[in-house]
Protein backbone atom coordinates (compact mmCIF):
# COMPACT_ATOMS: atom_id res chain seq x y z
CA UNK A 1 0.00 0.00 0.00
CA UNK A 2 1.37 3.54 -1.40
CA UNK A 3 1.57 6.17 1.09
CA UNK A 4 -1.48 7.79 -0.60
CA UNK A 5 -3.46 5.52 0.68
CA UNK A 6 -3.44 5.77 3.99
CA UNK A 7 -2.69 9.82 3.84
CA UNK A 8 -5.11 11.57 6.09
CA UNK A 9 -6.21 14.86 6.49
CA UNK A 10 -6.78 15.97 9.68
CA UNK A 11 -8.11 19.64 10.94
CA UNK A 12 -6.59 20.77 7.73
CA UNK A 13 -3.08 19.07 8.52
CA UNK A 14 -1.99 16.58 6.43
CA UNK A 15 0.06 13.28 6.95
CA UNK A 16 1.77 10.90 5.25
CA UNK A 17 0.04 7.80 7.77
CA UNK A 18 -2.84 7.92 10.14
CA UNK A 19 -1.14 6.47 13.02
CA UNK A 20 -0.14 9.41 15.36
CA UNK A 21 1.88 8.69 18.96
CA UNK A 22 -0.80 10.29 21.61
CA UNK A 23 0.22 12.19 24.37
CA UNK A 24 1.96 11.30 27.39
CA UNK A 25 3.36 8.36 25.79
CA UNK A 26 6.31 9.70 23.69
CA UNK A 27 7.88 12.13 25.84
CA UNK A 28 8.39 15.04 23.49
CA UNK A 29 9.29 13.07 20.64
CA UNK A 30 13.47 13.57 20.80
CA UNK A 31 13.69 9.96 22.15
CA UNK A 32 15.13 8.19 19.56
CA UNK A 33 14.01 4.33 19.44
CA UNK A 34 15.93 2.40 16.98
CA UNK A 35 13.22 -0.21 16.54
CA UNK A 36 10.40 2.06 15.70
CA UNK A 37 9.74 2.91 11.61
CA UNK A 38 9.00 6.77 12.17
CA UNK A 39 8.25 6.55 8.29
CA UNK A 40 5.15 5.18 9.14
CA UNK A 41 3.73 7.57 12.08
CA UNK A 42 1.80 10.18 11.01
CA UNK A 43 2.76 12.55 13.63
CA UNK A 44 3.69 12.57 17.65
CA UNK A 45 1.27 14.36 19.99
CA UNK A 46 4.00 15.81 22.89
CA UNK A 47 3.69 15.41 26.83
CA UNK A 48 1.37 18.01 27.87
CA UNK A 49 3.46 21.15 28.51
CA UNK A 50 1.75 24.18 30.68
CA UNK A 51 3.04 27.61 31.05
CA UNK A 52 5.00 27.22 34.54
CA UNK A 53 7.17 24.23 34.97
CA UNK A 54 5.34 21.78 36.45
CA UNK A 55 7.13 18.67 38.87
CA UNK A 56 4.92 15.94 38.64
CA UNK A 57 3.29 13.37 40.56
CA UNK A 58 5.29 10.85 43.43
CA UNK A 59 5.66 7.73 43.01
CA UNK A 60 4.02 5.42 42.18
CA UNK A 61 3.62 6.89 38.70
CA UNK A 62 2.61 3.58 37.29
CA UNK A 63 0.45 0.17 37.66
CA UNK A 64 -0.16 -3.11 36.38
CA UNK A 65 -4.31 -3.44 35.71
CA UNK A 66 -6.27 -6.13 34.17
CA UNK A 67 -5.05 -5.78 30.45
CA UNK A 68 -3.86 -2.36 30.84
CA UNK A 69 -2.42 0.32 33.12
CA UNK A 70 -2.93 2.76 35.42
CA UNK A 71 -0.96 5.81 35.47
CA UNK A 72 -0.07 9.21 37.47
CA UNK A 73 2.47 11.27 35.78
CA UNK A 74 0.63 14.72 36.98
CA UNK A 75 2.12 16.73 33.97
CA UNK A 76 5.61 16.75 34.66
CA UNK A 77 7.04 19.37 32.15
CA UNK A 78 9.58 22.26 31.85
CA UNK A 79 7.07 24.99 31.02
CA UNK A 80 6.00 26.62 27.40
CA UNK A 81 9.48 29.06 27.50
CA UNK A 82 12.06 25.82 28.64
CA UNK A 83 9.95 23.66 25.80
CA UNK A 84 10.19 25.99 23.35
CA UNK A 85 13.66 26.62 23.80
CA UNK A 86 15.06 23.60 24.28
CA UNK A 87 13.04 20.99 23.57
CA UNK A 88 11.39 22.01 19.85
CA UNK A 89 14.72 22.25 18.56
CA UNK A 90 15.81 18.66 19.81
CA UNK A 91 12.28 17.39 18.22
CA UNK A 92 12.73 18.87 14.65
CA UNK A 93 16.03 17.35 14.48
CA UNK A 94 13.96 13.98 14.21
CA UNK A 95 11.86 15.52 11.39
CA UNK A 96 8.52 13.94 12.61
CA UNK A 97 5.08 16.11 12.07
CA UNK A 98 5.17 17.68 15.87
CA UNK A 99 1.98 18.70 17.77
CA UNK A 100 2.19 20.13 20.69
CA UNK A 101 -0.09 19.16 24.00
CA UNK A 102 -1.10 22.32 26.03
CA UNK A 103 -2.94 22.81 29.08
CA UNK A 104 -4.06 25.62 31.43
CA UNK A 105 -5.91 26.32 34.61
CA UNK A 106 -7.88 29.20 32.94
CA UNK A 107 -8.65 31.05 29.27
CA UNK A 108 -6.17 33.45 30.16
CA UNK A 109 -3.11 30.73 30.93
CA UNK A 110 -4.38 29.09 27.73
CA UNK A 111 -4.25 31.97 25.19
CA UNK A 112 -1.05 32.83 26.79
CA UNK A 113 0.72 29.36 26.05
CA UNK A 114 -0.81 29.34 22.72
CA UNK A 115 0.35 32.48 22.04
CA UNK A 116 3.57 31.94 22.69
CA UNK A 117 3.14 28.25 20.63
CA UNK A 118 1.77 30.17 17.12
CA UNK A 119 5.16 31.67 16.35
CA UNK A 120 6.78 28.04 15.93
CA UNK A 121 7.13 25.92 13.37
CA UNK A 122 5.25 23.29 14.58
CA UNK A 123 1.56 21.24 12.97
CA UNK A 124 -0.76 21.19 15.46
CA UNK A 125 -1.66 22.38 18.81
CA UNK A 126 -3.69 19.82 21.18
CA UNK A 127 -5.22 20.90 23.94
CA UNK A 128 -5.73 18.55 27.00
CA UNK A 129 -8.81 19.31 28.71
CA UNK A 130 -8.74 15.72 30.18
CA UNK A 131 -6.11 14.81 32.55
CA UNK A 132 -7.15 12.62 35.33
CA UNK A 133 -4.18 13.13 37.43
CA UNK A 134 -4.03 16.89 38.44
CA UNK A 135 -6.60 18.66 40.81
CA UNK A 136 -8.22 15.91 41.25
CA UNK A 137 -10.88 17.31 43.52
CA UNK A 138 -11.74 19.39 41.21
CA UNK A 139 -13.83 18.95 37.89
CA UNK A 140 -11.45 18.34 34.60
CA UNK A 141 -12.45 21.17 31.82
CA UNK A 142 -13.65 18.48 29.62
CA UNK A 143 -16.51 17.61 32.18
CA UNK A 144 -18.45 20.60 31.37
CA UNK A 145 -19.00 21.31 28.19
CA UNK A 146 -19.34 25.15 29.16
CA UNK A 147 -15.64 25.57 30.41
CA UNK A 148 -14.64 23.05 27.21
CA UNK A 149 -16.34 25.88 25.21
CA UNK A 150 -14.16 28.58 26.65
CA UNK A 151 -11.10 27.24 26.78
CA UNK A 152 -11.56 25.45 22.94
CA UNK A 153 -12.08 29.25 22.28
CA UNK A 154 -9.24 31.26 24.19
CA UNK A 155 -6.91 28.74 22.28
CA UNK A 156 -8.66 29.55 18.46
CA UNK A 157 -8.57 32.86 19.16
CA UNK A 158 -4.58 32.52 19.73
CA UNK A 159 -3.46 29.43 17.55
CA UNK A 160 -3.53 31.25 14.03
CA UNK A 161 -3.67 29.04 11.12
CA UNK A 162 -1.84 26.18 12.89
CA UNK A 163 -4.80 23.17 13.26
CA UNK A 164 -6.46 22.72 17.04
CA UNK A 165 -7.08 19.67 18.55
CA UNK A 166 -9.41 19.07 21.81
CA UNK A 167 -8.57 15.93 23.73
CA UNK A 168 -11.50 15.19 25.67
CA UNK A 169 -12.62 12.50 28.58
CA UNK A 170 -14.77 9.64 29.06
CA UNK A 171 -15.38 10.44 32.27
CA UNK A 172 -18.52 12.34 31.43
CA UNK A 173 -22.19 11.84 31.48
CA UNK A 174 -22.57 12.60 27.45
CA UNK A 175 -19.21 13.32 26.04
CA UNK A 176 -21.25 14.32 22.27
CA UNK A 177 -22.29 17.35 24.21
CA UNK A 178 -18.99 18.19 25.47
CA UNK A 179 -17.51 17.04 21.49
CA UNK A 180 -20.52 19.69 20.29
CA UNK A 181 -18.88 22.20 22.54
CA UNK A 182 -15.18 21.88 21.42
CA UNK A 183 -16.91 21.77 17.99
CA UNK A 184 -18.61 24.99 18.36
CA UNK A 185 -16.00 26.95 19.48
CA UNK A 186 -13.88 26.21 16.97
CA UNK A 187 -11.86 22.85 17.37
CA UNK A 188 -10.59 21.73 13.84
CA UNK A 189 -10.78 18.08 14.90
CA UNK A 190 -11.03 15.91 18.36
CA UNK A 191 -8.90 13.36 20.52
CA UNK A 192 -11.19 10.60 21.82
CA UNK A 193 -10.29 9.13 24.18
CA UNK A 194 -8.06 10.43 27.60
CA UNK A 195 -7.65 7.88 30.38
CA UNK A 196 -10.72 6.56 32.26
CA UNK A 197 -9.73 7.44 36.27
CA UNK A 198 -9.62 4.46 38.52
CA UNK A 199 -7.49 3.25 41.09
CA UNK A 200 -5.94 -0.06 42.54
CA UNK A 201 -5.70 -0.82 45.80
CA UNK A 202 -2.66 -2.58 47.84
CA UNK A 203 -3.55 -5.08 49.86
CA UNK A 204 0.35 -5.54 51.22
CA UNK A 205 0.93 -2.12 51.49
CA UNK A 206 -2.80 -0.85 52.18
CA UNK A 207 -3.29 1.73 50.02
CA UNK A 208 -4.68 2.91 46.52
CA UNK A 209 -2.96 3.76 43.19
CA UNK A 210 -4.80 6.46 41.40
CA UNK A 211 -4.43 7.09 38.52
CA UNK A 212 -5.88 7.04 34.77
CA UNK A 213 -6.92 3.58 32.98
CA UNK A 214 -5.19 2.83 29.26
CA UNK A 215 -4.66 -0.64 27.54
CA UNK A 216 -6.67 -2.98 25.95
CA UNK A 217 -9.53 -2.97 29.08
CA UNK A 218 -10.78 0.84 27.62
CA UNK A 219 -11.23 0.22 24.23
CA UNK A 220 -14.78 -0.02 23.87
CA UNK A 221 -14.72 2.48 26.07
CA UNK A 222 -12.97 4.50 23.36
CA UNK A 223 -14.79 3.12 20.38
CA UNK A 224 -18.25 3.96 21.58
CA UNK A 225 -17.20 7.42 22.08
CA UNK A 226 -15.89 7.43 18.69
CA UNK A 227 -19.10 5.98 17.54
CA UNK A 228 -21.25 8.55 19.05
CA UNK A 229 -19.12 11.78 18.06
CA UNK A 230 -19.28 10.74 14.86
CA UNK A 231 -23.03 11.39 14.36
CA UNK A 232 -22.92 14.63 16.96
CA UNK A 233 -20.03 16.29 15.33
CA UNK A 234 -18.94 17.17 12.04
CA UNK A 235 -14.86 17.43 13.18
CA UNK A 236 -12.36 14.85 12.34
CA UNK A 237 -11.74 12.34 14.99
CA UNK A 238 -8.40 10.63 16.38
CA UNK A 239 -9.49 7.73 17.89
CA UNK A 240 -7.58 6.18 20.83
CA UNK A 241 -7.76 4.62 23.63
CA UNK A 242 -6.80 0.34 24.20
CA UNK A 243 -5.61 0.08 20.16
CA UNK A 244 -3.11 -3.10 20.81
CA UNK A 245 -3.50 -4.47 17.45
CA UNK A 246 -4.29 -3.40 13.56
CA UNK A 247 -7.70 -4.44 13.92
CA UNK A 248 -8.12 -2.53 16.75
CA UNK A 249 -7.54 0.55 14.87
CA UNK A 250 -9.36 -0.67 12.23
CA UNK A 251 -12.13 -0.99 14.35
CA UNK A 252 -11.63 2.86 15.66
CA UNK A 253 -11.87 3.72 11.47
CA UNK A 254 -14.81 1.75 11.35
CA UNK A 255 -16.44 3.48 13.92
CA UNK A 256 -15.62 7.07 13.14
CA UNK A 257 -11.69 8.05 13.54
CA UNK A 258 -10.07 9.58 10.52
CA UNK A 259 -6.89 8.87 12.56
CA UNK A 260 -5.81 6.36 15.43
CA UNK A 261 -3.47 7.20 18.73
CA UNK A 262 -0.86 4.90 19.63
CA UNK A 263 -0.87 4.70 23.50
CA UNK A 264 0.31 2.57 26.43
CA UNK A 265 0.29 -0.39 23.84
CA UNK A 266 3.12 0.53 22.45
CA UNK A 267 4.91 -0.25 25.60
CA UNK A 268 3.94 -4.01 25.26
CA UNK A 269 4.48 -4.31 21.77
CA UNK A 270 7.16 -2.28 19.86
CA UNK A 271 6.26 -3.11 16.62
CA UNK A 272 2.69 -2.04 16.97
CA UNK A 273 3.18 1.29 14.79
CA UNK A 274 3.74 -0.72 11.89
CA UNK A 275 1.26 -2.99 12.35
CA UNK A 276 -1.16 -0.77 12.91
CA UNK A 277 0.14 0.56 9.36
CA UNK A 278 0.44 -2.42 7.77
CA UNK A 279 -3.56 -3.79 8.88
CA UNK A 280 -4.96 -0.40 7.62
CA UNK A 281 -3.60 -1.22 4.12
CA UNK A 282 -4.65 -4.71 4.08
CA UNK A 283 -8.29 -4.02 5.37
CA UNK A 284 -8.09 -1.12 2.74
CA UNK A 285 -6.84 -3.43 -0.29
CA UNK A 286 -8.94 -6.74 1.10
CA UNK A 287 -12.49 -4.03 0.78
CA UNK A 288 -11.55 -2.99 -2.76
CA UNK A 289 -11.91 0.94 -0.49
CA UNK A 290 -9.25 3.44 -2.26
CA UNK A 291 -8.66 5.69 0.68
CA UNK A 292 -8.60 5.45 4.69
CA UNK A 293 -11.11 8.73 4.20
CA UNK A 294 -13.57 6.54 2.56
CA UNK A 295 -13.86 3.82 5.70
CA UNK A 296 -13.75 6.51 8.54
CA UNK A 297 -17.09 5.65 9.98
CA UNK A 298 -18.24 3.02 7.15
CA UNK A 299 -20.37 1.70 10.15
CA UNK A 300 -22.13 4.55 11.10
CA UNK A 301 -22.91 5.46 7.90
CA UNK A 302 -24.31 2.18 6.78
CA UNK A 303 -26.72 2.84 9.81
CA UNK A 304 -27.65 6.08 8.68
CA UNK A 305 -27.99 4.77 4.91
CA UNK A 306 -30.61 2.21 6.44
CA UNK A 307 -32.32 4.82 7.82
CA UNK A 308 -32.73 6.35 4.87
CA UNK A 309 -30.43 9.68 6.00
CA UNK A 310 -28.15 11.26 3.77
CA UNK A 311 -24.42 11.43 4.84
CA UNK A 312 -22.99 13.95 6.22
CA UNK A 313 -19.91 15.83 4.97
CA UNK A 314 -17.18 16.61 7.22
CA UNK A 315 -14.85 18.72 7.34
CA UNK A 316 -11.08 17.93 6.79
CA UNK B 1 19.17 -1.03 21.03
CA UNK B 2 16.76 -3.44 19.88
CA UNK B 3 13.59 -5.18 20.90
CA UNK B 4 13.66 -8.86 19.76
CA UNK B 5 13.21 -12.50 21.24
CA UNK B 6 15.49 -14.25 23.46
CA UNK B 7 15.32 -18.01 23.69
CA UNK B 8 15.87 -19.10 27.36
CA UNK B 9 18.92 -21.29 28.23
CA UNK B 10 18.53 -22.19 31.80
CA UNK B 11 16.39 -21.28 34.24
CA UNK B 12 17.55 -22.15 37.97
CA UNK B 13 17.02 -21.02 41.25
CA UNK B 14 20.11 -20.25 42.58
CA UNK B 15 19.06 -19.64 46.08
CA UNK B 16 16.73 -18.61 48.40
CA UNK B 17 15.03 -15.43 46.67
CA UNK B 18 17.55 -15.80 44.14
CA UNK B 19 17.13 -17.10 40.23
CA UNK B 20 19.37 -16.60 37.42
CA UNK B 21 17.84 -16.68 33.87
CA UNK B 22 20.17 -16.87 30.92
CA UNK B 23 18.93 -16.13 27.12
CA UNK B 24 20.27 -17.57 23.89
CA UNK B 25 20.50 -14.46 21.57
CA UNK B 26 22.60 -11.12 23.04
CA UNK B 27 22.26 -7.74 22.10
CA UNK B 28 23.69 -5.19 19.53
CA UNK B 29 25.26 -3.07 21.04
CA UNK B 30 26.06 -5.56 23.37
CA UNK B 31 24.72 -4.18 27.44
CA UNK B 32 27.19 -2.82 29.62
CA UNK B 33 27.20 -3.42 33.48
CA UNK B 34 24.30 -1.17 34.78
CA UNK B 35 22.26 -1.05 31.85
CA UNK B 36 18.75 -3.54 31.99
CA UNK B 37 16.40 -5.08 29.63
CA UNK B 38 12.73 -4.96 29.67
CA UNK B 39 10.62 -7.98 29.19
CA UNK B 40 7.62 -9.12 28.18
CA UNK B 41 5.87 -11.53 30.25
CA UNK B 42 2.78 -13.29 28.81
CA UNK B 43 -0.64 -12.28 29.89
CA UNK B 44 1.06 -9.14 31.77
CA UNK B 45 0.47 -5.69 29.91
CA UNK B 46 3.69 -4.34 31.19
CA UNK B 47 6.95 -5.30 30.79
CA UNK B 48 9.40 -5.89 33.28
CA UNK B 49 12.95 -4.15 33.94
CA UNK B 50 16.00 -6.57 34.96
CA UNK B 51 19.50 -5.25 35.09
CA UNK B 52 21.90 -7.18 33.43
CA UNK B 53 23.72 -9.71 34.94
CA UNK B 54 26.31 -10.51 32.18
CA UNK B 55 26.64 -10.65 28.41
CA UNK B 56 29.00 -12.93 26.60
CA UNK B 57 29.02 -14.48 23.27
CA UNK B 58 25.89 -14.74 22.54
CA UNK B 59 24.09 -15.15 25.65
CA UNK B 60 22.91 -12.71 28.38
CA UNK B 61 22.06 -13.18 32.04
CA UNK B 62 19.89 -11.63 34.45
CA UNK B 63 18.81 -12.60 38.00
CA UNK B 64 15.33 -11.97 39.71
CA UNK B 65 13.46 -12.57 42.76
CA UNK B 66 9.97 -13.74 42.85
CA UNK B 67 7.55 -10.93 44.20
CA UNK B 68 4.52 -10.74 42.01
CA UNK B 69 2.37 -12.29 39.05
CA UNK B 70 5.34 -11.13 36.64
CA UNK B 71 8.20 -13.21 38.33
CA UNK B 72 6.52 -16.16 39.14
CA UNK B 73 5.83 -16.12 35.07
CA UNK B 74 9.02 -15.91 35.02
CA UNK B 75 10.07 -18.65 37.30
CA UNK B 76 7.72 -21.19 35.40
CA UNK B 77 9.66 -20.74 32.23
CA UNK B 78 11.36 -23.78 30.71
CA UNK B 79 14.39 -23.81 28.08
CA UNK B 80 13.42 -22.80 24.53
CA UNK B 81 10.93 -20.94 25.29
CA UNK B 82 11.41 -16.98 24.17
CA UNK B 83 10.19 -13.80 25.48
CA UNK B 84 10.50 -10.68 24.09
CA UNK B 85 12.85 -8.04 25.13
CA UNK B 86 13.88 -4.00 24.75
CA UNK B 87 17.24 -3.68 24.87
CA UNK B 88 19.97 -2.60 26.16
CA UNK B 89 18.56 0.22 27.62
CA UNK B 90 19.51 3.05 30.63
CA UNK B 91 22.93 4.62 31.34
CA UNK B 92 25.91 1.90 33.00
CA UNK B 93 28.21 2.16 35.40
CA UNK B 94 31.14 5.03 34.78
CA UNK B 95 34.50 3.28 34.52
CA UNK B 96 37.58 5.77 35.03
CA UNK B 97 40.79 4.19 34.19
CA UNK B 98 42.67 5.77 37.30
CA UNK B 99 40.06 4.03 39.50
CA UNK B 100 42.44 1.16 40.60
CA UNK B 101 41.18 0.29 44.07
CA UNK B 102 37.01 -0.32 43.23
CA UNK B 103 34.72 -1.43 46.33
CA UNK B 104 31.16 -2.84 45.19
CA UNK B 105 28.81 -3.40 47.41
CA UNK B 106 25.00 -5.49 46.85
CA UNK B 107 22.47 -7.28 47.83
CA UNK B 108 19.45 -9.34 46.84
CA UNK B 109 18.79 -9.22 42.91
CA UNK B 110 20.74 -5.83 43.06
CA UNK B 111 23.92 -8.09 42.96
CA UNK B 112 23.73 -8.75 38.95
CA UNK B 113 24.89 -5.34 37.54
CA UNK B 114 27.67 -6.05 40.28
CA UNK B 115 28.72 -9.42 38.81
CA UNK B 116 28.72 -7.96 35.64
CA UNK B 117 31.15 -5.11 36.27
CA UNK B 118 33.47 -6.99 38.61
CA UNK B 119 33.98 -9.73 35.52
CA UNK B 120 34.31 -6.70 33.16
CA UNK B 121 36.85 -5.39 35.78
CA UNK B 122 38.46 -8.21 36.56
CA UNK B 123 40.37 -8.42 33.41
CA UNK B 124 42.20 -5.01 34.05
CA UNK B 125 44.39 -3.97 36.19
CA UNK B 126 42.03 -3.14 39.09
CA UNK B 127 41.93 -4.11 42.72
CA UNK B 128 38.21 -4.97 43.43
CA UNK B 129 36.88 -6.01 46.71
CA UNK B 130 32.95 -6.51 46.18
CA UNK B 131 31.03 -6.67 49.57
CA UNK B 132 27.98 -9.01 49.34
CA UNK B 133 25.34 -8.65 52.13
CA UNK B 134 22.38 -11.06 52.42
CA UNK B 135 19.51 -12.14 55.07
CA UNK B 136 21.37 -15.76 55.32
CA UNK B 137 23.74 -18.48 54.28
CA UNK B 138 20.87 -19.82 51.92
CA UNK B 139 19.96 -16.40 50.08
CA UNK B 140 23.90 -15.94 48.60
CA UNK B 141 23.94 -16.99 45.07
CA UNK B 142 27.77 -18.66 45.31
CA UNK B 143 27.55 -20.10 42.15
CA UNK B 144 27.34 -16.46 40.06
CA UNK B 145 30.35 -15.19 41.72
CA UNK B 146 33.20 -14.18 39.66
CA UNK B 147 36.61 -16.46 40.41
CA UNK B 148 39.49 -14.20 41.48
CA UNK B 149 37.55 -11.32 43.50
CA UNK B 150 38.13 -11.02 47.49
CA UNK B 151 34.79 -11.13 48.75
CA UNK B 152 32.98 -9.79 52.09
CA UNK B 153 29.99 -11.14 53.17
CA UNK B 154 27.73 -10.53 55.68
CA UNK B 155 24.12 -12.00 56.71
CA UNK B 156 21.48 -10.55 58.94
CA UNK B 157 21.97 -14.19 61.27
CA UNK B 158 25.49 -14.26 60.99
CA UNK B 159 25.06 -17.31 58.92
CA UNK B 160 27.75 -16.75 56.67
CA UNK B 161 30.30 -14.34 57.27
CA UNK B 162 30.06 -11.68 59.24
CA UNK B 163 27.02 -10.83 61.20
CA UNK B 164 25.14 -7.82 60.50
CA UNK B 165 24.76 -4.96 57.81
CA UNK B 166 26.62 -4.36 54.69
CA UNK B 167 27.37 -0.72 55.36
CA UNK B 168 29.05 -1.49 58.65
CA UNK B 169 31.02 -4.15 57.10
CA UNK B 170 31.87 -1.25 54.17
CA UNK B 171 32.80 1.28 56.59
CA UNK B 172 34.87 -1.04 58.78
CA UNK B 173 36.67 -2.25 56.03
CA UNK B 174 37.73 1.24 54.97
CA UNK B 175 39.10 2.01 58.43
CA UNK B 176 41.37 -1.13 58.27
CA UNK B 177 42.66 -0.89 54.76
CA UNK B 178 41.98 2.95 53.86
CA UNK B 179 39.71 4.60 51.02
CA UNK B 180 38.67 3.15 47.84
CA UNK B 181 38.88 5.42 44.13
CA UNK B 182 35.16 4.24 43.89
CA UNK B 183 31.86 2.43 45.20
CA UNK B 184 29.52 0.97 43.56
CA UNK B 185 26.56 -0.17 44.39
CA UNK B 186 23.10 -2.17 43.94
CA UNK B 187 20.04 -3.53 46.03
CA UNK B 188 17.42 -2.02 48.30
CA UNK B 189 17.19 1.40 48.58
CA UNK B 190 18.39 1.61 52.21
CA UNK B 191 21.60 -0.03 51.60
CA UNK B 192 22.03 2.49 48.62
CA UNK B 193 21.23 5.18 50.93
CA UNK B 194 23.87 4.10 53.00
CA UNK B 195 26.26 3.96 50.44
CA UNK B 196 25.63 7.39 50.07
CA UNK B 197 26.26 8.56 53.52
CA UNK B 198 29.72 6.54 53.09
CA UNK B 199 30.37 8.40 49.85
CA UNK B 200 29.87 11.66 51.84
CA UNK B 201 31.52 10.52 55.15
CA UNK B 202 34.66 9.41 53.28
CA UNK B 203 34.71 11.71 50.28
CA UNK B 204 34.51 8.56 48.01
CA UNK B 205 32.82 9.23 44.86
CA UNK B 206 29.76 6.61 44.71
CA UNK B 207 27.79 4.99 41.97
CA UNK B 208 24.49 3.44 42.72
CA UNK B 209 21.43 1.27 39.99
CA UNK B 210 18.40 2.33 41.61
CA UNK B 211 15.34 0.38 40.76
CA UNK B 212 11.71 0.83 39.79
CA UNK B 213 8.07 -0.09 38.45
CA UNK B 214 8.48 0.89 34.59
CA UNK B 215 6.02 1.09 31.84
CA UNK B 216 8.00 2.37 28.83
CA UNK B 217 12.01 1.73 29.77
CA UNK B 218 12.94 3.53 27.21
CA UNK B 219 12.15 7.40 28.84
CA UNK B 220 9.05 8.46 26.76
CA UNK B 221 6.54 8.00 29.88
CA UNK B 222 8.29 9.32 32.78
CA UNK B 223 6.76 6.74 35.09
CA UNK B 224 9.66 5.48 37.05
CA UNK B 225 11.33 9.01 38.00
CA UNK B 226 12.99 9.53 41.43
CA UNK B 227 14.40 13.00 42.99
CA UNK B 228 17.71 14.35 41.34
CA UNK B 229 19.14 17.28 42.90
CA UNK B 230 19.77 20.39 40.63
CA UNK B 231 21.05 23.78 41.26
CA UNK B 232 18.10 25.31 42.14
CA UNK B 233 16.44 22.67 44.19
CA UNK B 234 15.38 19.22 42.79
CA UNK B 235 13.72 17.44 39.81
CA UNK B 236 12.18 14.36 38.87
CA UNK B 237 14.28 12.23 36.33
CA UNK B 238 14.06 9.04 35.00
CA UNK B 239 15.60 6.10 36.48
CA UNK B 240 15.81 4.43 32.84
CA UNK B 241 16.95 7.17 30.94
CA UNK B 242 19.34 10.01 33.21
CA UNK B 243 19.95 6.08 34.97
CA UNK B 244 19.32 3.77 36.84
CA UNK B 245 23.16 4.71 37.34
CA UNK B 246 23.28 7.65 39.51
CA UNK B 247 26.13 9.33 41.64
CA UNK B 248 24.74 9.13 45.02
CA UNK B 249 25.61 12.67 45.50
CA UNK B 250 22.78 13.50 43.46
CA UNK B 251 20.10 11.18 44.51
CA UNK B 252 17.64 13.11 46.96
CA UNK B 253 16.30 10.90 49.30
CA UNK B 254 12.73 10.32 50.65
Amino acid sequence: MGLNTLGVKIGGLSLNSPVIMMSGIFSYGEVVLDYLDYKKLGAIVTKTVSLEPRKGNPQPRVWEAPSGMLNSIGLQNPGIKAFIKKGLPAVRKNGIRIIVSVTGNSAEEISGIVNLLSAEKIDGIELNLSCPNVNRKELMAAQSPEMTWLLVKAAKKECGRIPLIAKLSPNVTDITAVAAAAEDAGADALSLINTVRGISVDVEKMRIMEGGLSGPAIKPAGLRAVYDVFRKTGVPLIGMGGIASGRDAVEYILAGASAVGVGSGFFSNPFLVDEIYRALGDFLKNNGIKKLSCASGLLNEKEKKQAGQPRRKRKV
Amino acid sequence: MEAKNLTVCRNARLAEHLYLMEFEGAFTPPALPGQFIHIKIDGLFLRRPFSVAGQKNNRLAILYKVVGKGTEILARKKGGETLNAIGPLGKSFPVIKKWKNVYLAGGGTGIAPLIFLADKLSGEDVKITFFYGAKSRGCIGFEILPAGINFVFTTEDGSYGDKGLLDRAVCGFIGKNGRPDVIYGGGPAGLLKKIGRISEDFSVPAFVSLENRMACGTGICYGCVTKIKTGSGWEYMRICKEGPVFNTKDIKWD
